[in-house]
């Protein structure tokens, strides 16, 4: 296996560059100059992702990592985004970033000592990953000869929602990579007031951008896997979801800087929120995990990354430690804002450890006893629903806080909580559910207050409470009243099931390029009201895999979905049909989330 | 408003089935806990999913002796011990307290303790 | 009282640190150590569960001693499993060479097709139990096919999940033939 010059010659400058950036500002010489060759390098490392996009567009399988996942069938659109679609590409993608907002910074920042810090970290970082990435992850290997054609994107990867996925949450990684570095120029600095801006707007465009990725993820499995589940703690879900937990509590704790109080805590958790994301690459990348992502792993690259992780947590507390003096612990009073918001944090650090405890568990387990075991969805959600609903509770709380405590709010309250009483009674409605809609209540008014008041600043942090107070009940409703059931059904048969009907409208054998597939019709009737759907079992040409294509109709409150089974004897089928509560509302409740914090973060730019 | 529509959805579902079914022989409950098993059952020729969510044919094989199983008058646990027993632990995706009293106790503690020392702290710095 | 919460977040920053290298050290050892611990345990040690009404690919009833007495090799296989047509040829070889006692377990096959395969590939099987809706199999542990499971005195002493090749063989069955 060789390399090809143009592009390593390109990852080693750009390399070089980033140790002389580092050197220059921490040997405190020609400061001006780092700025120009932060610029240089992010164009190094743009020729560098042109470069190897013009391979994947030309079909020079002869670079290796070309040959791996492409193909000259594959649409322009698919060659394009299959940059990223594997380890070494998706990480040169994220270097590249990581230098783009570097430069970024460069052009917003003003105060030149934050923006020389911040560069320096960043610089740091992307050295290390640039090195990580020549040694062991090359994009740039060739081939000594010009194969014929590649193998092929893994087909898995051919679809819209897993092209934006994983890059979204490379993304947020990176973001959250820039928060810490501006986390690192606060301890050598000051946190004043100008540098807590910068803190807010890029947490808060991490963390959105983090929610995408994540969010993303969810509706694919959703939708694609088919299994009727919109998230089920896989590992490296969870791996995810840990930074995400942390940045929000980091977001939450930089109020901590109006009145000056626990400030080491906030920076830990800004140090924490990118250890996390670092330690993330490092599980999924490595494979240490057994997970339904099957990543191509290799034990070099897993120790390389664990190394990456030692030394960015060793920088990063010894750097705490020698400084942690500097930094203003006062303690917040007990009737204070503050204090809520550190219970507020103390609940995020707990499910983070929750979710932390159930990723990692298994790992001691088989160390310890040398036994594999799972930890079951019921641990995670057995713990944390509690935990969410103690966070809704002070949160909500929080919310009204600012203003006197109303005797009109209180009425209305007590009004809420004797009509959900009602409902509680009539109709069966769990207790979560219950507390669910009166947390939702609550806010809402507070909102309407907010829009009656004209004080729309403020109004972006209630939507987005109310968001997740929305999508706590909508998950809740879902599992609450979420049906399912094994069914055997002839064609032009129909069966009810709860307050539907279902209709096998027939069998339809169709042949596609790929491959050969059995269409089953269903027509399902509720309340009068008609939907079609259609459920898919295919088998494919080349190594005869069979895999089933759920039919999903998504409504507002329920979505109806069928799995088509195996024929019997007789000419019926096994199909499992499932009836999902509140699908669409989970979907819509985190999508107003993310756009509260994103409507934040540009009222706070335009400032 | 949303969780109105909500309601109303909650409203019309009433609580029958009467559909001709694959373990027609099972009563609710018994089909009820059939998807409870084989919901924190593991499927184990796959890399993830439990054996209701999966299409192979053991995860199928095993649906029919779980409700076998339930026929014949097992009980949950002696259902999920005899599975384990087989397959080993690793296919139980169902995480009790008390064969794990670690993992659930440690964050508890870990939560109470820093409530308790946070809260007690603040109280004795705001006088 | 300032200097405490000083002096205390340095403690907990120490604190943190050897967390993160006690966390380092043993993704380190997990990583670089060879452990061979299967997710799905397999049969070894059990002992063999059998039905009273057991039958061959023609019809005939099996008598249980032929299994349970002496040393067996139980090798599960089905006329559709790819896997099984390339081990086939190796099962073949031992029998011939070996005294090894091969039986067979038809697994989720038609009787009809499970003969046609014997026919065309040739019979390496003292006979083969017909198990055609799986369930004996399902209730030894086997996850799919192909299985192999060594029996001595109606006792699993090796199992092994895949194929079995040279390899394989020298490694867990060699000793005992």
């Amino acid at each position: 296996m060789q390399f090809d010059f143009f592009g390593n010659a390109l990852l080693a400058l750009s390399t070089l560059l980033y140790g002389v950036v580092f050197s220059s500002v921490v040997l405190n010489k020609n400061r001006s100059a780092s700025v120009k060759l932060m610029h240089a390098t992010t164009g190094i490392l743009a020729i560098c992702i042109i470069y190897l996009s013009y391979q994947f567009l030309t079909d020079n399988f002869q670079f290796l990592y070309v040959f791996e996942n492409s193909n000259t069938l594959l649409p322009v659109f698919y060659k394009f985004s299959a940059l990223w679609s594997a380890h070494e590409g998706s990480f040169l993608l994220m270097i590249f970033m990581l230098a783009l907002c570097g430069s970024i910074n460069s052009v917003i920042i003003k105060n030149d000592r934050d923006l020389q810090f911040s560069n320096a970290v960043l610089s740091f970082i992307a050295f290390f990953y640039l090195v990580f990435l020549s040694l062991t992850s090359n994009p740039f290997q060739v081939f000594p000869y010009l194969p014929a054609n590649g193998v092929d994107l893994n087909p898995l990867l051919q679809d819209p929602l897993l092209i934006i996925h994983p890059p979204m949450l490379f993304f947020g990684y990176v973001f959250y990579a820039v928060v810490f570095s501006f986390v690192i120029s606060g301890i050598f600095n000051k946190f004043n007031e100008g540098l807590i801006q910068i803190l807010k707007v890029w947490s808060g465009i991490a963390w959105a951008t983090l929610s995408v990725g994540i969010l993303l993820g969810s509706m694919w499995a959703y939708y694609e896997l088919g299994w009727g589940g919109y998230w089920f703690w896989d590992p490296v879900e969870n791996v995810a979801l840990l930074p995400w937990l942390a940045g929000t509590a980091f977001t939450h704790s930089l109020i901590f800087h109006k009145n000056k109080v626990l400030m080491s805590w906030m920076v830990f958790l800004g140090i924490l929120a990118f250890l996390l994301s670092v330690m993330g690459s490092f599980i999924v990348r490595s494979g240490i995990i057994n997970s339904v992502h099957a990543f191509a792993s290799d034990p070099s690259r897993g120790v390389f990354l664990l190394s990456l992780f030692g030394l960015f947590s060793l920088a990063s507390f010894a750097i705490f430690f020698w400084k942690s003096e500097k930094l203003s612990s006062a303690w917040p009073k007990i009737n204070s804002k503050s204090y809520l918001i550190l219970l507020n944090n103390i609940i995020l650090m707990t499910i983070l450890v929750v979710v932390f405890i159930g990723t990692l568990y298994p790992i001691f387990n088989e160390i310890w006893y040398g036994q594999k075991i799972s930890i079951g969805p019921n641990y995670y959600s057995d713990l944390i629903t509690p935990l969410v609903f103690l966070l809704i509770l002070v949160f909500t709380y929080e919310q009204f806080f600012k203003q006197k405590f109303n005797y009109k709010y209180f009425l209305i309250i007590i009004l809420l909580f004797a009509a959900y009483l009602v409902l509680h009674l009539f109709y069966e409605i769990s207790f979560g559910l219950f507390a669910g809609y009166l947390f939702l209540g609550i806010l809402l008014m507070r909102l309407g207050f907010f829009v009656y008041a004209k004080k729309p600043i403020a109004a972006h942090k209630i939507a987005g409470h109310l968001s997740v107070v929305a999508l706590t009940t909508a998950i809740l409703f879902n599992y609450e009243y979420s049906q399912k059931v094994d069914l055997v059904l002839k064609p032009n048969d129909s069966i009810q099931f709860m307050d539907t009907e279902i209709e096998f409208l027939g069998i339809e054998i169709v042949a596609d390029q790929n491959f050969d597939s059995v269409v089953g019709n269903f027509q399902i009737t509720s309340n009068d009201n008609v939907y079609q759907l259609a459920s898919e079992k295919r088998v494919y040409k080349i190594g005869g895999v069979i895999t089933s294509e759920t039919g999903i109709k998504s409504l507002i409150n329920r979505d109806f979905l069928i799995v088509l089974g195996d024929r019997f004897n007789d000419g019926s089928w096994s199909l499992r049909y499932s009836i999902k509560y509140g699908i669409m509302l989970i979907w819509l409740s985190s999508i107003s989330l993310i756009l509260s914090m994103l409507y934040g973060v540009v009222r706070r730019y335009e400032q | 408003m949303k969780s109105l529509k909500i309601i109303f959805s909650i409203i019309l579902i009433s609580h029958f089935i009467s559909a001709e079914q694959l373990y027609s022989d099972l009563s609710i409950q018994e089909q009820q806990r059939l998807e409870y098993l084989s919901d924190n059952i593991r499927c184990p020729k796959c890399s993830y999913g439990n054996i209701s969510s999966s299409n192979a044919p053991i995860s199928k094989d095993l649906k029919k002796e779980i409700a076998q199983m339930i026929k014949d008058g097992y009980t949950d646990d002696e259902i999920f011990n005899l599975l384990a027993n087989r397959y080993g632990d690793y296919i139980i995706l169902k995480t009790t307290p008390s064969n794990n009293k670690l993992i659930f106790i440690l964050p508890l503690m870990i939560f109470l303790i820093s409530i308790f020392l946070v809260t007690t702290y603040t109280i004795k710095k705001s006088k | 009282m300032e200097w405490y919460v000083g002096m205390s977040s340095r403690f907990a920053i120490v604190g943190f640190s050897f967390f993160l290298l006690f966390l380092v050290s043993s993704f380190y050892f997990f990583l670089t150590t060879d452990r061979e611990v299967a997710a799905i345990q397999n049969q070894e040690g059990k002992k063999l569960e059998l039905i009273d009404d057991l039958y061959d690919l023609d019809g005939k009833k099996i008598d249980i001693n032929t299994i349970t007495e002496g040393k067996v090799l139980l090798n599960v296989w089905a006329s559709w499993c790819i896997t099984c047509l390339v081990e086939h040829p190796f099962l073949k070889e031992i029998t011939q060479d070996k005294d090894v006692r091969l039986i067979g377990i038809s697994y989720k096959d038609l009787p009809e097709n499970a003969e046609r395969y014997l026919e065309k590939n040739g019979n390496p099987y003292v006979f083969s139990i017909s198990d055609f809706n799986g369930s004996f199999s399902l209730k030894l542990g086997v996850t799919g096919a192909p299985e192999t499971f060594l029996i001595i005195d109606g006792e699993i002493v090796k199992h092994r999940i895949g194929e079995v090749n040279l390899e394989v063989w020298n490694e867990k069955f060699k000793d005992y033939f």
